[in-house]
């Protein structure tokens, strides 16, 4: 009777290989039409992309790239994560990346070369994490007390972050500024004792610190009574309310350590491989691709740590792309195409399609189900 | 022939009807005969699968396999819109108006003879017309935001009156009604059958399918079992035919003698979302082993009282005694601290979290203490293991690892949360319309809980419009009206008619 061709209703519960499965083919989609669309411009997709996976894990320098670009996308990755979970849409973590960067780099700069390094380095992490909270705080309280959009306020906030690091070097002769370069305004490189030591090529021990940093996201969320209150508030506000759980707290606190995850990542990208408050080196959209990784990973704070290593070789391997006269604005355009279809495979993880049922059988479901709502 | 000319008689016929949702199937081998001038009553159990098939003949859904008739021609209804065109509407639970237009404008709203220009004069004096004709009076010029919920819904009507509806679906209308606005509906529903329309009643009571149907359909689990002529079936036979078995209402000893006030309540004042006052100064006692009922058509200061007794909402003035304890003012945490529950009557918009699991959602309030956790971590044993005794203990079916609770059927929605929070031990249970829109299964098993509740020596507030559940429950029965308390009586002096008066604003001599 039914003439549709098409029936579309909501999945009771996705299995886990699905779950798996979309994301995975979100990527290999992207990579279909990367390559149409490079095969148009009249280059080989196939020598391009593998000219890509050897820029970015062909020799161990190129792994220690992808794995250094990883670290802060890991960390952007898990404060999108943590906030969109609980409906904050916390898109500022760009700006809160940056307010690490500058208050790690403002604490190591203060700490000159008079503190050991075990004091030293964890004052400046820290200070990443507390610079990126600040800023998200901004957004934060207002959003909570008075209801704000924190979808404009996050993003708005994000430029001046960005203006005001380009002021500190580029327009002050603030602390950060390295006064012994006349030329070109740069940084001032933050003293040995704040730098995370490199063991492997230029790879340092940030890569171990964001991936421990995830993992205790992925604890207090799913573990503690703290991230179950948070997990309620999430899905439904009034519920919590009911169950007498102070809702704006948990929100105030979600927000915050959103924006300290973001922090931590500015934090460990001075600390690690920048080496001072550069703003070329630091705005590279690492806070907003931290969003493409979460959608990617589903929000959990485990699965970030395997998409951000993809999404870091994908950013890596664009520099060199130059080298073979393909523009590296490819790379942005397979990292869009990634999460429109990661995004659009969460429909179908949360529905289903089928074709309707031509000629219902006679016998009854076996009945393991309780009778439709 | 006999089949054509019974054919002749025949407003709707489904033939075979099937439809599934995920899987399940909602509708079955669905037989359905609806004649010319008749008021059909649709009775089963929630899951039955009324709504479905209502559905499908409003042309909300469309079943994957079967045949549908309208006056012996074949249909296919694609949207509701052919539907009405062809003269199939449908009243839903949740009335589809437009609260900031006229009752008029309502009327006018896709009316296919309504073009660019509204004649307002026009439409109110059909509005007036109609609503003479058919008992159904309301002012064409009031806005529907101003108007009651049973005046609304006799403009749902109005518009397909209006539209000259022959077959009107009307979904458990009465739920909303106080008795004697139920009774004025009868009425109008009995003169539409009269002119030779079809009204499709679907109801949970039986004493109302008794009172105004002239035929019943009983369908149970998805199929029909059996269409009857009212006046040969027994209230007791057409139970046994939506549940399958006889039923077993609670039987309680109302003359147990209840304890001290564990709740005592006085002056109370509590405001509405608009800032009126919606609680208007109740005082009232609940005693240990007692079950206080509040009576009201919805609207009267139910939800702001629930909201001021539970701390979700703080009373502008008087006093809460929990227990000996000053709890007016105190935070909703406190509330459950010092022992109150409280069943909301909204079950996915409150008293559960709707994405969780049926074990999270069984820990919803007792999550802070061991053993669900320690020192700040959740001991996710505990959860397993008290989650599986209290699915077990309380019958709560179709609970799977992992699966979200909304995806549960109302009847197990509502046994997990009555469990959780009799689960707490209250000192006072709160309990608004608890079975609302359950099965009768589901029903009898919620109100079991309530009195082991009453037997367990807690004190009991059920605050709900349906009077079968208040009389069912209650010990002494409150009616209030307009933020007030009207009326007092034990439940042995209750009558219909009495509480029908009082909720409907008549008062009477304090007493009790």
């Amino acid at each position: 009777m039914s003439t549709r061709r098409f029936i579309i209703e909501p999945r009771g519960l996705a299995s886990p290989w699905l779950k798996l499965l979309v994301p995975i083919g979100s990527v290999l989609a992207a990579l279909v039409v990367g390559a149409i669309f490079l095969a148009l411009t009249g280059e080989n997709p196939f020598s391009v992309y593998s000219h890509m996976v050897d820029a970015a894990f062909g020799t161990s320098r190129s792994i220690a790239e992808t794995l250094l670009t990883a670290t802060p996308l890991i960390l952007t990755g898990v404060a999108a994560a943590i906030a969109f979970k609980m409906l904050v849409w916390n898109i500022g973590g760009e700006g809160q990346f940056i307010f690490g960067a500058i208050f790690a780099a403002g604490i190591a700069i203060w700490l000159g070369d008079g503190a050991p390094a075990y004091i030293a380095l964890p004052l400046v992490v820290i200070a990443g994490g507390v610079g990126g909270a600040f800023w998200a705080s901004i957004a934060a309280v207002p959003r909570v007390y008075l209801g704000t959009n924190e979808i404009i306020t996050t993003l708005m906030l994000n430029f001046i972050a960005l203006n005001f690091m380009n002021y500190l070097i580029f327009g002050s002769n603030s602390p950060w500024r390295d006064p012994e370069v006349a030329t070109f305004p740069e940084g001032r490189p933050i003293p040995d004792a704040t730098r995370l030591p490199e063991f492997f090529e230029r790879l340092d021990y940030g890569i171990f610190i964001a991936i421990a940093l995830a993992i205790l996201a992925w604890y207090l969320l799913g573990k503690t009574r703290w991230g179950f209150q948070v997990r309620i508030v999430g899905d439904s506000a009034d519920t919590a309310r009911y169950a007498g759980i102070g809702v704006p707290s948990k929100i105030l606190g979600v927000f915050l350590l959103s924006g300290a995850y973001a922090g931590f990542a500015g934090g460990l990208f001075v600390a690690g491989p920048v080496g001072a408050l550069d703003p070329r080196s630091l705005a590279l959209g690492l806070g907003f691709t931290g969003i493409i990784v979460a959608a990617l990973a589903r929000l959990n704070p485990l699965a970030i740590i395997p998409v951000a290593v993809l999404m870091g070789a994908l950013i890596n391997a664009g520099p060199s792309l130059q080298s073979i006269g393909v523009p590296t604005a490819t790379v942005t355009m397979l990292q869009g195409a990634i999460l429109i279809f990661a995004v659009a495979g969460e429909f179908l993880i949360q529905n289903r399609i089928r074709r309707p049922e031509k000629a219902p059988k006679a016998a009854p479901s076996s009945g393991e189900e309780a009778s439709p709502a | 022939m006999v089949d054509a000319a019974k054919n002749e008689t025949l407003a709707v016929e489904l033939r075979n009807i099937d439809k599934a949702f995920y899987g399940v199937k909602a509708n079955s081998e669905v037989d359905f005969q609806l004649r010319r001038g008749e008021v059909h009553a649709l009775l089963g159990e929630n899951g039955a699968g009324k709504s479905t098939l209502c559905s499908i003949l409003a042309g909300l859904y469309r079943p994957d396999s079967g045949e549908m008739f309208f006056e012996g021609e074949p249909a296919n209804f694609k949207t509701p819109k052919d539907a009405l065109a062809a003269g199939v509407g449908m009243v839903y639970q949740h009335f589809r108006l437009v609260a900031n237009l006229t009752v008029a404008e309502n009327l006018a709203l896709g009316h296919p003879d309504v073009g660019i220009r509204l004649d307002q004069s026009e439409l109110h004096k059909d509005a007036v017309q109609l609503g003479e004709t058919y008992g159904l009076g309301v002012d064409p010029s009031a806005r529907i935001w101003q108007l009651s919920v049973g005046e609304q819904q006799r403009v749902e009507i109005l518009k397909l009156l209006y539209r000259n509806a022959k077959v009107l679906i009307l979904d458990e209308p009465t739920a909303v009604l106080t008795p004697q606005e139920a009774q004025a509906l009868f009425k109008t529903m009995r003169q539409m059958a009269e002119e030779g329309r079809s009204v499709i009643f679907v109801s949970h009571k039986l004493h109302e399918v008794k009172q105004v149907s002239d035929r019943v359909t009983v369908l149970r689990g998805g199929k029909t079992v059996g269409g009857v002529d009212t006046a040969d079936a027994e209230p007791r036979d057409l139970a046994r035919m939506m549940v399958g078995r006889d039923l077993e209402l609670p039987t309680r000893d109302v003359g147990a003698p209840p304890g001290e006030a564990v709740l005592s309540v006085t002056d109370l004042r509590v405001q509405s979302d608009r800032g009126l006052e919606a609680v208007a100064g109740m005082t009232f006692d609940v005693r240990a082993g007692e079950v206080v009922g509040i009576s009201g058509v919805s609207g009267n200061g139910q939800r702001e009282l629930a909201y001021g007794l539970v701390g979700l909402r703080n009373p502008t003035s008087g006093t809460v005694i929990l227990g000996g304890n000053d709890v007016t003012s105190a935070s909703v945490l406190q509330h459950i601290k010092q022992g109150i529950a409280y069943v909301p009557q909204s079950r996915l918009g409150m008293g559960l979290a709707p994405g969780l699991t049926t074990e999270e959602n069984l820990a919803l309030k007792a999550f802070r203490d061991p053993p669900y956790s320690k020192s700040g971590r959740l001991v996710q044993s505990a959860f397993r293991d008290e989650g599986a005794r209290e699915v077990e203990q309380y019958d709560i079916r179709g609970v799977r690892p992992g699966l979200p609770i909304r995806l549960l059927s109302g009847g197990n929605l509502q046994k997990a949360l009555v469990a959780r929070e009799v689960e707490l031990k209250p000192i006072v249970l709160i309990a608004r319309s608890p079975t609302r829109g359950l099965d009768v299964g589901a029903t009898e098993a919620v109100r079991n809980l309530i009195l082991a509740e009453r037997e367990r020596g807690a004190g009991v507030l059920l605050i709900s419009e349906d009077l079968d559940e208040l009389l069912a429950l209650s010990d002494r029965l409150l009616v209030i009206y307009e933020g007030e308390i009207v009326g007092r009586m034990p439940v042995e002096d209750a009558t219909a008619e009495r509480l029908g008066l009082l909720m409907a604003g008549q008062r009477e001599e304090a007493s009790a």
